[in-house]
Order: C-alpha cells, then structure tokens, then sequence
C-alpha cells in the first residue's frame, strides 16, 4: 500500500521552500547553485509523485530531462562559478554588481 | 503613320544629353549637336504637319501607361492633329533659328559654359515639342512644368551676376505660383471625369459636353456646385497655370525681368516656347472652356486688361529688350483676348504669327546688341540703319508686323481677334466690349512704342561711339532673321478674313487647317457649335462687318506709328516721355506692381509662415517632447529597481509569482 500522493507533494513543498531560502538568504555562489539544485529536484518529485498516482510513465520521463537540464546547468552555473571566483577572489554573489545601468 | 512621332521630341533630349556630356570637346561646345537635332525634329514636324493635311489625325493616348488603377489609368500619348501639327513647325522652327543665332551671339561672342547652354536650350526644346503633343493634361502639366525648370535654367545662364540669379528665381517662383492651381485644377479634372485625355470619344471636354450640352449622364461636381458652376471653377484652376506662363496679370511681373537671360533665350521663351504654352494650353482645350461663359468672360477680360496695362507701360521703357518684354506681354494679352472672345481660329493665329515676328524681333534686338557691343540703352543708339541695312529692315518687318500695319502678318490676327471681341460684344457680351475697348487702345500704345524703338535704334545721328562704329555681325546672325523676316511679312497671308470676305473668296487657310479634315471635337465647326449653343458659353454674333474695325485698330495703329515719327524720327530725339510727370514715373516703377507683390510676400506670407512656424516649434513639437521627456524621466526612476545583485533579482521574480498566483486565485475563484 503506497502512501498517499498528498505525502510526496508534502516533501515537495517542503524541499521546493527549503531551496527558495537559500537562494534569498545565501551569498556564496555554490550554496546557491545547490539551493536551484534543490528546487529543481522538488519538482522532480512532483513530477513523480503524480506519474505514479496517475499510472502513467510521462511524468518520469519529464524528471529524467530535467536531471539532464540540471546537469547541463551545474556544468555552466560552476562555469560562472569559476570566472566569479578568478576576477574577485571571492564567491560572493553580492559584489559583481557592475553589470547593470 | 506616325511611328517616328516621338522622335520629334526625343531629338532635342539627344543633344541635350550629348552637349551635357561631350558638349565640351565638340566644334562649337554642342552648338551642331542641338543644330542638327533641331533640323531633325523640324523635318519630321513637317513630315507630320503633311500627314495631317492628309486628312490623317494621329491621337495615340496610350504609348505608355504609367499608373493602372481600378477607375483611372495615367498614360503619356501623342495627339497630333491640326492645332499642335501648326505649333510644333512653329517650336522646331523658332528653336533651330534660335540654335543658329547662338553661333552668332554666343559662340562668337566668346561666352563660357556653352555646352551648358545647348543642353538647357535641347532639354527646353524637349519639354515644349513634348508638350504640345501630349495627350492628355497630366502629360501636359508635367512638361510644363519642366520648361518652367528650364526657363529657370536659361534666365539665370549668366547666374554669377546677381539680378540674373535672382530674375532666375522670381521667374520660376512667380510662375510655380500659377502652376499651384494648375494642378489642383489637373486632379480636380482627373477626380471629376476619370481621365485626363484632350481628344477622342471619353476625353474631359467631350464628357462634361456630353453632361451640359447633350443632357447625357452627368458629372460628379464637389463643394456642392452646380454642373456648369464646377465645370467653370475647373476652368478657371488650369487658367492659373495659364496665367502665370503667359505672364498675364497679375503675375506677369515674372517676366520683364527675365530679360536678365541671354537674348537668344528671351527669343525662344517668349517667342515660340514657355510664355506661349499658357495660351496654347487654352487652346488646346477650348472645347472644355467653351462650356463656360463665366470662364471664357475672364479669360478675355484678364487678356485685354493685361494688353492695354503691359502696352502702357512699354512707352518709358529706355532698355530696348524690356520694351520687347512689355510688347510680348502685350501680346499675349491679345491671344487671351481672342480665345476668350471666342476667336478660336484668331487666337491661334496670333500665337503663330506673334511666335515668328517676335522671334525676329528679339533676335533683332540680339543683332543690335552685337552691333552695339552689348549696350541695350535705346538713348545710345540711333543711326544704324545703313550701318546694318539686314538688321534693319528685318526688325522693322518685325515692327509692322507687331504694329499691326497691313499688310504684315501682326495686322491680320490683330485685327481678327479685335473682330471677334466686337462682334461677340455687341451681340449678347458686354463684358467683350470692354475688353474690346481696352484691347483697341491698347493699338495705339503698341504703335507707339514700337516705333520709338525702330526709330531710337535705327534712325537719327548716332549718340555714342559703339554707335558710330557697330561691330560687325556674321551669317549666323543674319540668316534666322531673313527667314523670320520673310515669315513675319507673308503669314499673315494665310487666314486673311477681311479680304477673304471682300472678294467672297474661299482664302481663309488657317481656318479650314485648323477645322481639320473631318469633323472631330477639337475642329473649329465643333467650338463654333459649342460657342453658340445655350447650355454652353451662349455667345451671339452681331451682323457687323469686319471693315469698320479693321479700319479703325489700323488708324489707331497708325496714329501711335505716326505720333512716334514725330517724336522720335529727328537726327537728334528728347526723351519726350519726361513730360508725362508723375504718369511716367508710376509707369516706369510698372504701376508699382513689384512692389505690391513684395509686400504681399513680406507683409502677409512672412507673418503667418512665422505664426505657423512658431506653432510648429511650441505646439507640435512641445506635444512631441513632452512625451518623449515624460518617458525618459520614468526610465531613469525605474531603472533603480536594477541593484545588479542576483538574489534582489531572485527576490522580485519570487514575488512576482506569488502575486501572479494570487490574482489568478483570486479571479480563478481558488479561496471561495
């Protein structure tokens, strides 16, 4: 006996929150590319939680491109990370406040 | 066949492009190219004027289609039939003379910018043969405009002396200033009837005949005019055209000053080209103004008006080119006079005879300039009458004739168009009387300053040294004026109506060329129809004889000649017109007319063109700024929302979709 789909979309919410406080609250660079990692991941489990309430496979098949995605986006993100790091010596994602008007 | 047809006006555009681009390392800057391409169109004039005496009307109104709409279509066309057959001999004719006289004038005179000049003189030749067979009034409109461009050109040849550049200037503004309602005239004509064509079945005239006269279909009017009224007010717009390029009042002011130009110039524009398209315009579309007795009233009034006032004012005159500039105004006057009357066949006639004696008489006066070596004060001249016998007796064949003593051409069309006004006047046209009055009078003005001038030029002792001794002239300066001086005494033999009417004699030519083979809606029987039928102008002859009159305009004539030989023809003349006082110096300021007209301009145009542009300046573009300010002062407000920090970024789009959940649950109905 599964338990119910109002459990997962529980965790989901709650893992989607805990990722959204980060990326607000933290200024290093790497926390807040693992806090996006955590937000995607949420909607990953949405994305199953409801493929199993509903028998059927599309939602998985979702989840398994946005892992892709997310991988694509870490490789870039830690790109970004690197450049930051080279030219300010630091992660803070508060100091490159250049590119603006 | 008229196949070559558009060649007659394609050759002078030939040299003019040639002289434009190799004019410079031709024999004679570009002289021969224009000579011969003028000689060409000439022939095939010729060639045309026989195949229409054939009895063959060449009206081809679709060569080229410019623009095909739905309800109009814009083509240039070719219509040769007899009235533009007659004028195009007359513009090849006077141009290839003119052409020849430049040798004389220009070339040998040592002048530079020659290959300029023969080109300007190609592409005018261009823009008058190719208006004089268009076909319709768009085509017409656009070549009149171009020879209004060239006369421009030509007038301000000399432009690095000032008054040249600036009569160059008056000439084309004054001009454009007609020209404006011309074309409102032309798109009135196009909206009206949906097509501009002069000739042939669904041309202008022959539809708003068809509305007035024939009472078949009608005609869409605008401002709520009445079908006669609006046919009357179209009229009247391309008579502003008219106006302005026969320099009638009030815009003939244009005119004396383009005597700036060289005199072979003065020759080809007031002879045979610009100043005669406005008349032959009316002419060429006497069938649409015969409809109008209102226009036709003016056209004859403004015609013997301007005659008597430009022939006024030719007597002070001391420039013996600017006397010619008044008479040429004075003529044209003349040919209004009897196109309005509703001379049809009169004021045709003196366009033609006045193309050829006042082409001799301006390149007369380009002779006596030569002799003179380039002095134009008549007070300098006198006696060069056996020092220069060619010039001599050609301009005073040209004097006669513009005179109108019999039996030069000038006497014959004079005298016809005189008649016409008369016999029209007193038969239900009161209005002609007075132009008739002033046109007669008028007679005795143009005597007299005609002959003050042959006599201040040519008789006498001579009163300076370039007198004494005048500078020879060659056979490029003689030959036009022999053949212009034998055309200005015979022509008029071709339509000789009193004499025609005294020996009952059939000897009226011009009248049975211009009445055309058969009868078509440009023949002369068809406007004489026209002209008496009560839908349209109504006019009714009296039963007067053409003697009376002819007999009295040549007294008057005769008398002005006559009062100047005893003024002027003593070894030693006065200047007698410094009698006249207060008279002579209102004259010689030409009735103030320039400086009304300046005055206009800077009293009345330059407020409200400053009021407009002040209007301009605060309104629409504060409008304009305004926004444009208001805009950039938000963007600077706003774009502080852009800290650069990423999490500032992250925070917005947060709130953002929470706010955009909350409206669509609020209006999705999630919270009920």
């Amino acid at each position: 006996m599964a338990p119910p789909v109002e459990y997962y979309l529980f965790l989901s919410a709650a893992v989607f929150c805990i990722g959204l406080f980060g990326i607000l609250t933290r200024r290093n660079a790497l926390m807040f590319l693992m806090s996006v990692e955590l937000m995607l991941n949420a909607a990953n489990i949405n994305f199953i939680a409801f493929s199993f309430h509903h028998g059927n496979l599309t939602g998985q098949v979702f989840s398994l491109f946005t892992m892709a995605l997310a991988a694509a986006e870490v490789a870039v993100g830690i790109g970004i990370i690197l450049v930051l790091y080279r030219n300010f010596q630091d992660m803070d994602v508060t100091k490159p406040a250049t590119m603006r008007w | 066949m008229f196949e070559y047809a558009p060649a007659i006006a394609l050759l002078p555009f030939v040299s003019f492009l040639v002289a434009l681009s190799v004019g410079n390392y031709m024999p004679k800057k570009g002289a021969f190219a224009g000579i011969v391409a003028m000689g060409g169109s000439l022939l095939l004039s010729v060639w045309a004027f026989l195949r229409v005496s054939g009895g063959e009307v060449y009206n081809a109104p679709d060569l080229y289609t410019w623009v095909a709409a739905e309800e109009i279509t814009l083509q240039f066309g070719i219509l040769i039939d007899p009235l533009s057959a007659m004028m195009l001999i007359i513009v090849s004719l006077v141009s290839l003379l003119v052409h020849v006289f430049s040798l004389g004038y220009m070339n040998d005179e040592g002048e530079t910018g020659l290959p300029r000049y023969y080109a300007e003189l190609g592409l005018f030749s261009f823009s008058m043969l190719a208006f004089v067979y268009a076909s319709n009034l768009l085509m017409a409109f656009m070549f009149f405009e171009l020879v209004g461009l060239c006369s421009y050109l030509l007038i301000g040849f000399w432009f690095r002396t000032e008054s040249a550049a600036s009569a160059a200037k008056k000439a084309f503004l004054v001009t454009r200033f007609g020209d404006y309602f011309f074309l409102i005239g032309v798109v009135g004509i196009i909206a009206t009837f949906g097509t501009a064509q002069f000739a042939g079945e669904g041309s202008f005239p022959v539809l708003a005949e068809h509305a007035l006269v024939g009472g078949e279909g009608s005609i869409d009017t605008f401002l709520g005019l009445g079908e006669q009224a609006w046919v009357t007010v179209l009229g009247l717009l391309v008579l502003g055209g008219v106006i302005g390029k026969s320099a009638q009042f009030p815009l003939h002011t244009w005119l004396p000053d383009a005597m700036e130009g060289p005199t072979t110039v003065s020759a080809l524009i007031h002879a045979a080209t610009m100043v005669a398209a406005g008349v032959y315009l009316v002419a060429r579309m006497f069938g649409f103004y015969a409809l109008s007795p209102t226009a036709l009233g003016i056209i004859a009034f403004v015609g013997g008006f301007t005659a008597l006032f430009a022939a006024t004012m030719g007597v002070v005159k001391d420039d013996i080119k600017r006397v010619l500039a008044y008479s040429t105004i004075s003529q044209y006057g003349y040919m209004m006079l009897g196109l309005g009357a509703g001379g049809f066949v009169a004021g045709s006639f003196h366009l033609m005879n006045h193309a050829f004696f006042k082409a001799l008489l301006f390149l007369g006066s380009g002779s006596v300039i030569i002799l003179m070596h380039h002095e134009q004060d008549m007070w300098k001249m006198g006696g060069l009458k056996d020092k220069a016998p060619v010039t001599y007796y050609t301009f005073l064949a040209g004097s006669l004739a513009l005179a109108g003593i019999i039996p030069f051409s000038g006497f014959w069309s004079k005298d016809e168009i005189l008649f016409e006004a008369l016999h029209y006047g007193l038969g239900n046209q009161p209005l002609l009387l007075g132009a008739y009055a002033m046109g007669l009078i008028a007679v005795f003005f143009t005597g007299f300053y005609t002959f003050r001038m042959v006599f201040l030029t040519f008789h006498g002792e001579p009163r300076s040294d370039d007198a004494r001794d005048p500078h020879p002239v060659g056979w490029s300066v003689k030959i036009p004026l022999v053949v212009l001086g034998l055309l200005a005494t015979f022509i008029g033999f071709v339509n000789m109506v009193p004499v025609a009417e005294l020996l009952n004699a059939d000897i009226e030519f011009l009248h049975q060329w211009l009445d055309g083979p058969e009868e078509t809606i440009t023949s002369v029987h068809h406007y004489e129809e026209l002209l008496h039928n009560e839908n349209a102008a109504h006019y009714v002859a009296s039963d007067i004889g053409p003697y009376l009159p002819g007999a009295l305009s040549l007294a008057l004539a005769l008398a002005g000649a006559g009062l100047a030989h005893k003024l002027y023809n003593v070894p030693d003349p006065e200047p007698h017109t410094e009698k006249l006082g207060s008279i002579r110096t209102l004259l010689k300021h030409n009735y103030y007319q320039d400086e009304y007209q300046v005055w206009l301009a800077e009293g009345v145009t330059q407020p409200i063109a400053r009021a407009a542009n002040k209007f301009d300046q605060t309104v629409v573009d504060g409008a304009v700024n305004g926004i444009s300010s208001v805009s950039l002062g938000s963007g600077q407000r706003v774009k502080r929302i852009q800290t650069g920090i990423v999490t500032n970024y992250a925070a917005l789009l947060t709130l953002g979709l929470v706010a955009l959940l909350v409206v669509v649950g609020l209006y999705g109905g999630w919270f009920v």
